[in-house]
């Protein structure tokens, strides 16, 4: 279990590198706007959890093709990160946010969304070795 | 299934059937078809806003102060895009099944309006794409505008074209079932 809380460590310094980033693009132009882009990013998992236990039950193969909120969840998820790289961008384009804070933002957002992406990826691998 | 397939099959929408794609990645390509069709979905509506943002702060170039910005994006740009995107639920909202027409799926009433409601929705869809691009011509391209304004022409022609491909992406992927074999002969 030493690897198990490695693993927890090194991602909670990402996450707060992430998190990080994102505070530091909004305070350091003090122009708090891309703290959405951290909203979005934190947001972005749900779709996909809310619908995952909709999707396959215990008697169904892999996949079975008619399962629409399991789809819904995976088009929203899909969205919802897309908005979380463009906003940004979109906000450095019209000179709202300055390009480094949009840089740093995104940068960040990345970041946490991968750790939560990495996080609930090793936490599955982990639960099913019990199962 | 005892139908012919040689000359005329009465399954079918479409006298040329859509090519039957083998994409790869094995059995994830369901998934990564959904995601990638949500990920277009969002760049589409975020170019425009991109247009539409862009165009709210626009502003007269450096020391020309009393240059007036000569165009910005209205409600009428916004048409093409809401079009497209009514087209794409449309589309999305069929049951496939009921499309081709399966026996015991209820009456022969059901399979024509199912058609045409699907056809009411790749209408729209490409209703909206020759709007864009109608706009693009007579709002922008034919007025003269620079560069800067020309570009929330092409934003929106941009936006259209990848609803587009987003709902081919998600037809795509929602056809292409696993072990079922999903064809769809449309």
């Amino acid at each position: 279990m030493a690897a198990g809380i490695k693993t927890v460590i090194l991602l909670s310094f990402v996450l707060a590198l992430g998190f990080l980033m994102i505070i530091l693009s909004c305070a350091l132009w003090s122009n708090w706007l891309p703290l959405l882009v951290a909203l979005t990013f934190v947001l972005a998992p749900l779709p996909n959890a809310v619908f995952a236990s909709c999707g396959a039950d215990d008697f169904s193969a892999a996949y079975e093709p008619g399962a629409g909120p399991a789809d819904l969840g995976r088009f929203l998820t899909a969205c919802v990160v897309v908005t979380g790289f463009a906003l940004p961008l979109v906000l450095a384009h019209s000179e709202v946010i300055s390009s480094g804070a949009s840089a740093m933002s995104i940068v960040g957002g990345a970041l946490v969304y991968g750790t939560i992406t990495a996080y609930t990826a090793t936490f599955r691998q982990d639960g099913s070795e019990f199962d | 299934m005892a139908l012919p397939r040689s000359n005329y099959d009465p399954r079918r929408v479409c006298v040329n059937p859509f090519p039957n794609f083998e994409l790869p990645f094995g059995k994830y390509r369901h998934a990564i078809g959904i995601y990638l069709a949500g990920g277009l979905f969002a760049l589409a509506n975020w170019t425009f806003l991109d247009a539409a943002i862009l165009s709210a702060h626009a502003h007269a170039p450096e020391g020309d102060a009393d240059y007036p910005v000569p165009v910005h994006v209205t409600f009428v740009d916004w048409i093409p895009g809401i079009c497209s995107l009514l087209g794409m639920l449309i589309v999305n909202f069929i049951d496939k099944d009921r499309i081709r027409g399966e026996e015991g799926f209820g009456d022969s009433h059901a399979v024509w309006r199912a058609r045409l409601i699907l056809f009411i929705g790749f209408a729209l869809m490409a209703g909206g794409l020759a709007g864009s691009i109608a706009l693009l011509v007579l709002k922008y391209i034919l007025a003269g505008y620079e560069d800067q304004f020309t570009y929330y022409g092409y934003a929106n022609v941009a936006q259209n074209v990848a609803l587009m491909l987003s709902a081919v992406v998600l037809w795509i992927a929602q056809s292409s079932g696993g072990e079922y074999e999903y064809n769809l002969s449309i």
